[in-house]
């Protein structure tokens, strides 16, 4: 039997692994964690204090027949088929498919260490997002600067539902948010959104252009930002961080300063050494074309989900869909995959979005609704079933229903 | 292709788009490199511009070809 390899047990290792017939193959994942966690609800730890458990054992989301060791991998030869893991245990195998997500990197900014050990942040892990809790739900007053540290960032609409939620918080601690001029008529009456338990201002900085990447989803978002008060301050790509006089610096010139400072630290690829090391580009994500997910030289190595450096965003969504097609790939069927994103954004206040393209069409002006949002709280539940492949079917017909060429036709038609 | 010419290629790339990687190359970049992009995000050409005199660079072309838009960049501050 070929023996498949897959070096993580995040969404797209066990996608992955579960869509292999292990009676025709003998498929193993390693991960250096014994669990599994759901990382979109790390949002709502940090901005509303659930303690919603999101962890699962690897051992317990893997199909019968499937193999699990714990371990974590330091070493890959892709010319010797070869990955090491700790105290010199070799895997060897005739298929490898590198999963291994992202790892945030507080340490390449001056100055972010101390915020991310003090404040926490909404995207590396639950402790962390445990931690900022304690600080939103303690604020007094003042500046929150919110945003990324860098332009690779795991789901991009996940930065602004964080202002967007700490906005929600906010108002519903009682407090104002936003300079009074940013305040629309419409809001200026209203007690609850004047406040009374005192002043905030949220500056939601970004490296991009506007406040939401992709510009037909900011034109969407963008009059919600206004309206709620929410400062964003574009082109502004972290250069360091003054603690002492809570200041952010920017690459191109400009500072800020902050009471509170919640930022999402850079990420990378898998501190893993690669031979040839040439498959890693300068921040170790791995390179892998952008159909197949084949590393390149190689026709049995593949990277798939946030650690490869496909132009696409790094989601959950990318991660099952370049899964399925590897999962084909690997079976002799041709498969490819064509660029699909389908990002959920939550904009508070019980509506929500979806960013939907693919490398062929631009994103969709999709207006948020009640309905969309209760279809991303449902996915808190239905994401269990989702690694097992036993919801194939319901976004089989989901996919279909909802492609950016259909999507675009209704909702950009007037461009 | 030029020697010392960096290409960063962000063809497909929709979201979160190409400004992704021109803003990976400046981190790394120092004053005299050119950066050439490839895109096919029709916002790109706006927002390259928007960049470029945000950060106080220089745009010295801006092509289209059939299967993508080329813009030329030069780093003047870093
Ligand atoms: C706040 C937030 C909100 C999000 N919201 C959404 C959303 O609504 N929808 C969506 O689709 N996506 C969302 N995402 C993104 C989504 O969580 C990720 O894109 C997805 O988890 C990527 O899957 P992956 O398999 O590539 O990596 P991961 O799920 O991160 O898994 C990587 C695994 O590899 C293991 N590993 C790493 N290095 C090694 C090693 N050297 N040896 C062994 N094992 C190793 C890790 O322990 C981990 O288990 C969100 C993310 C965040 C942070």
């Amino acid at each position: 039997m070929k023996k498949v390899l897959i070096i993580g047990g995040g969404g797209g290792g066990l996608i992955l692994a579960n869509h292999l017939d292990t009676n025709e193959f003998d498929v193993t994942i390693v991960d250096k964690s014994d669990l599994h966690f759901y990382q979109p609800w790390f949002l709502y730890i940090a901005f509303k204090g659930s303690k919603r458990k999101i962890s699962r054992p690897i051992g317990e989301l893997v199909r019968p027949g499937v193999n699990f060791v714990k371990d974590e991998i330091t070493e890959i030869n892709l010319d010797e088929r070869k990955a090491y893991g700790s105290r010199k245990v070799v895997y060897n195998y005739d298929y490898i498919a590198i999963a291994t997500g992202t790892s945030p990197d507080p340490d390449s900014i001056p100055g972010l260490r101390q915020i991310y050990d003090e404040y926490g942040d909404y995207h590396s892990s639950v402790y962390n997002s445990q931690k900022l809790w304690s600080h939103v739900k303690n604020f007094k007053g003042g500046t929150i600067a919110i945003g990324q540290a860098s332009p690779t960032c795991k789901c991009p609409p996940s930065l602004l539902e964080g202002a967007f939620l700490l906005e929600e918080r906010l108002r519903g601690m009682g407090m104002s948010v936003g300079i009074s001029d940013s305040i629309s008529p419409s809001n200026g009456n209203d007690p609850a959104k004047t406040g009374t338990k005192g002043k905030s201002r949220i500056v939601f900085f970004t490296p991009f252009p506007r406040a939401y990447s992709a510009e037909p989803m900011n034109r969407v978002v963008e009059p919600m930002v206004k309206e709620r008060g929410i400062e964003v301050m574009p082109f502004f790509d972290v250069d360091t961080i003054d603690v002492q006089n809570k200041t952010i610096n920017s690459l191109e010139g400009e500072s800020l300063k902050y009471d509170l400072p919640i930022i999402v630290p850079p990420c990378k690829g898998p501190k893993i050494k690669f031979t040839p090391e040439t498959v890693q580009d300068e921040d170790r994500f791995i390179k892998a074309d952008k159909n197949h997910m084949k590393i390149p030289g190689y026709d049995d190595a593949f990277a798939i989900g946030d650690c490869n450096t496909l132009p696409t965003s790094k989601t959950g969504v990318t991660a099952h869909l370049e899964a399925m097609a590897v999962s084909e790939l690997i079976q002799g069927k041709y498969s490819e995959f064509n660029g699909r994103i389908n990002c959920p954004f939550d904009t508070a206040y019980g509506k929500a979005t979806f960013v939907i393209a693919d490398y062929k069409n631009p994103v969709v002006p999709y207006p948020p609704t009640a309905t969309k949002h209760f279809m991303k709280m449902s996915m808190a539940r239905i994401y269990w079933m989702t690694l097992m492949g036993t919801a194939d079917p319901i976004f089989e017909r989901f996919f279909k229903f909802t492609t950016p060429e259909k999507l675009n036709k209704k909702y950009a038609s007037v461009e | 292709m030029d020697v010392g010419v960096k290409i960063i290629d962000s063809r497909g790339a929709a979201c979160p788009g190409p400004i992704t990687d021109l803003a990976r190359a400046y981190r790394n970049s120092k004053v005299g490199d050119i950066f050439e992009m490839w895109a096919t995000d029709k916002g790109v050409k706006a927002d390259t511009q928007a960049w470029a005199t945000k950060t106080g660079n220089e745009i010295l072309e801006s092509r289209e070809e059939p299967d993508k838009i080329v813009i030329r960049i030069k780093i003047n501050k870093r």
